[in-house]
C-alpha cells in the first residue's frame, strides 16, 4: 500500500501538471480570437482578387490565354514523374490528434503516389521532423518553413509561394497541400486539395447578370500581362489563407486538449484525495486498535 | 456639391481604408504616376512598389504601397495591394536601422543567410527610406 506521503507527492504533481495544461489553454482560447480576425481580415482581399481576375479572364480571346504565360497555371504540358506535397503542422505539441491527423492523411498521399517521386514542403517542425524519419521512400525536402506560428503574417505565404512556384515551374507537374481546416472551435477537419494547377472551373462561372463588369474598361499593362501577374498573387493569398486556417485550427485543437487535460487532471486529484483520506483514516483505526489492545492487556 | 472618389486600400493582413471619401489620388502605376480625379475612366492598373498619395478636404497623407493592382470604376478606387503602410506610422529610426541590417546581410553573402528573405527585407526598408526622405522634404517646402 502506498505510504500517505506517495499519495501526497503524487497529488502536487498532478496539480502542478493541471496548472500548466490550465494556462496552455487560456492562451490558446486568447490567441485564438486574433486568429479568427485576421481570417476575416484577409477575407475582402481574396474576394476581391477573385472578382477581378474572373471578369479579366472573361474578357480575353480563348487563345490569347492559351498563349500568355498564365495559361501554365492552369495545365500542365510536360508532364513529369514529380509531384510536390505540402504539409501543414504546427510547430508545437501538446494540441490533441491536430498533427497526426495531417500525417496520417499525408502516408495515406505517400501510398497512393508511390511510382512518383516526391518533394515534401514542410511548415512546422512536426512535420518536418515526421518527413525527416520516414526512410525507404522516393522523397525529398527542398524547402521547410518552421517557427511561423502563431504569427502567420503574408510575408510568410509569399515565401512558401515563392518556393512552391520554382519547383512546380521546373520540374514538378503537381502540389497538393495537406492541412487542418478550422471548421468550428471544436472541430478540425483535414483538406486534402489539389493545389496547381488550378481548376479551370474556378474561371469558368457566368456573370449574374450575365454581362462583364469589365467589359468598358482600359488596361495597363495588357490585359493577359495584367492577368499573369494577377494569378500568382491569387495564389499566394490562397496560401496565406490556408497557412490561417490552419493557425486558427491548431488553437482550437490545443484549446480542447489542454481543457480535457485539465478535467482528468481534476478527476485524478479528486481520485487521489479520496485515497489519501481513506489510508489516513485505516492508519488512525489500526492505532486505535493497537491502544485499546495494549491497555486490555495491562489491565487483564 | 462636389464629386467624391471613394478609396478602399486593402491588403491581405488588413483593410486599411474602406470607401473612404477623396477628392484626389495618385498611384503608383506600372509605367509612371497616374492621378486620379473623379470621373475618371474604368481602368484597371498594375501597381509597382511605390507612394500613394491621396488628399481629401485639403489634407495630404501618403503611404507606401508593396506592387499590387488598382481597379478604378466609376469614381470608385479599389487598391488591392500586398502591403500598405502609412507614412505617419513608419518609425523612422527603426525604418533606417532595418534597412542597414538588410545591406549587411546581403553584403556578408554567407551560405547560410536567406536570400530571398534578405532581399524582401531590403525591398521594403528601402521603400521605407524613400517615403521617410519624401516626407522630409515636403516638410521643408512648409
Amino acid at each position: 500500500m502506498a505510504s500517505l506521503r506517495d499519495i501526497r507527492r503524487h497529488i502536487s504533481s498532478v496539480k502542478s501538471i493541471k496548472q500548466i495544461t490550465y494556462a496552455m489553454k487560456m492562451v490558446a482560447a486568447a490567441r485564438i480570437k486574433k486568429a479568427q480576425n485576421k481570417i476575416l481580415n484577409s477575407r475582402p482581399f481574396a474576394e476581391k482578387m477573385e472578382e477581378t481576375i474572373k471578369n479579366l479572364y472573361m474578357e480575353m480571346e480563348e487563345e490569347d490565354f492559351n498563349r500568355s504565360p498564365a495559361f501554365k497555371l492552369f495545365e500542365k504540358q510536360d508532364k513529369s514523374n514529380v509531384g510536390v506535397l505540402v504539409i501543414i503542422t504546427s510547430d508545437k505539441g501538446l494540441c490533441g490528434s491536430f498533427n497526426v491527423n495531417v500525417l496520417k492523411r499525408a502516408v495515406l498521399w505517400l501510398k497512393e503516389n508511390k511510382d512518383k517521386e516526391t518533394k515534401v514542403i514542410a511548415v512546422g517542425k512536426k512535420g518536418r521532423d515526421f518527413c525527416r524519419r520516414l526512410k525507404g521512400l522516393n522523397l525529398s525536402m527542398p524547402y521547410e518553413l518552421v517557427g511561423i506560428f502563431p504569427k502567420a503574417g503574408y510575408a510568410h505565404a509569399k515565401l512558401l509561394a515563392e518556393n512552391i512556384f520554382k519547383l512546380y515551374e521546373n520540374e514538378a507537374d503537381s502540389v497538393t497541400v495537406i492541412y487542418n481546416r478550422f471548421k468550428s472551435m471544436m472541430a478540425q477537419e483535414i483538406i486534402c486539395n489539389k493545389f496547381l494547377p488550378l481548376k479551370r472551373r474556378f474561371l469558368e462561372f457566368q456573370n449574374e447578370f450575365g454581362e462583364n463588369k469589365l467589359s468598358d474598361f482600359d488596361f495597363e499593362p495588357a490585359k493577359s500581362l495584367l492577368l499573369s501577374s494577377l494569378l500568382p498573387r491569387y495564389v499566394k493569398a490562397q496560401i496565406y489563407k490556408i497557412l490561417l486556417e490552419s493557425q486558427a485550427a491548431e488553437l482550437a485543437a490545443r484549446m480542447n486538449a489542454m481543457e480535457a487535460a485539465s478535467g482528468n487532471a481534476s478527476d485524478i486529484i479528486e481520485e487521489l484525495t479520496l485515497k489519501l483520506n481513506k489510508t489516513r483514516q485505516a492508519m488512525i483505526t489500526t492505532e486505535l486498535n493497537e491502544i485499546v489492545a495494549g491497555a486490555g492487556a495491562l489491565e487483564g | 456639391m462636389k464629386e467624391k472618389i471613394l478609396l478602399s486600400i486593402i491588403t491581405p493582413e488588413k483593410v486599411y481604408l474602406s470607401e473612404g471619401k477623396v477628392d484626389f489620388v495618385a498611384l503608383p502605376a506600372f509605367g509612371g504616376e497616374m492621378g486620379i480625379l473623379p470621373g475618371h475612366i474604368s481602368f484597371v492598373v498594375q501597381l509597382k512598389d511605390g507612394f500613394l498619395r491621396y488628399s481629401s478636404g485639403g489634407e495630404d497623407e501618403i503611404f507606401a504601397i508593396l506592387g499590387g493592382f488598382a481597379q478604378i470604376d466609376k469614381n470608385k478606387v479599389m487598391v488591392l495591394a500586398e502591403g500598405a503602410e502609412l507614412t505617419k506610422e513608419i518609425d523612422e529610426e527603426k525604418a533606417r536601422q532595418e534597412y542597414q541590417k538588410a545591406k549587411d546581410a546581403l553584403s556578408i553573402k554567407g551560405a547560410d543567410i536567406d536570400l530571398d528573405a534578405a532581399q524582401a527585407a531590403l525591398r521594403r526598408s528601402s521603400l521605407r527610406m524613400k517615403v521617410l526622405e519624401l516626407k522630409s522634404k515636403r516638410k521643408k517646402k512648409k
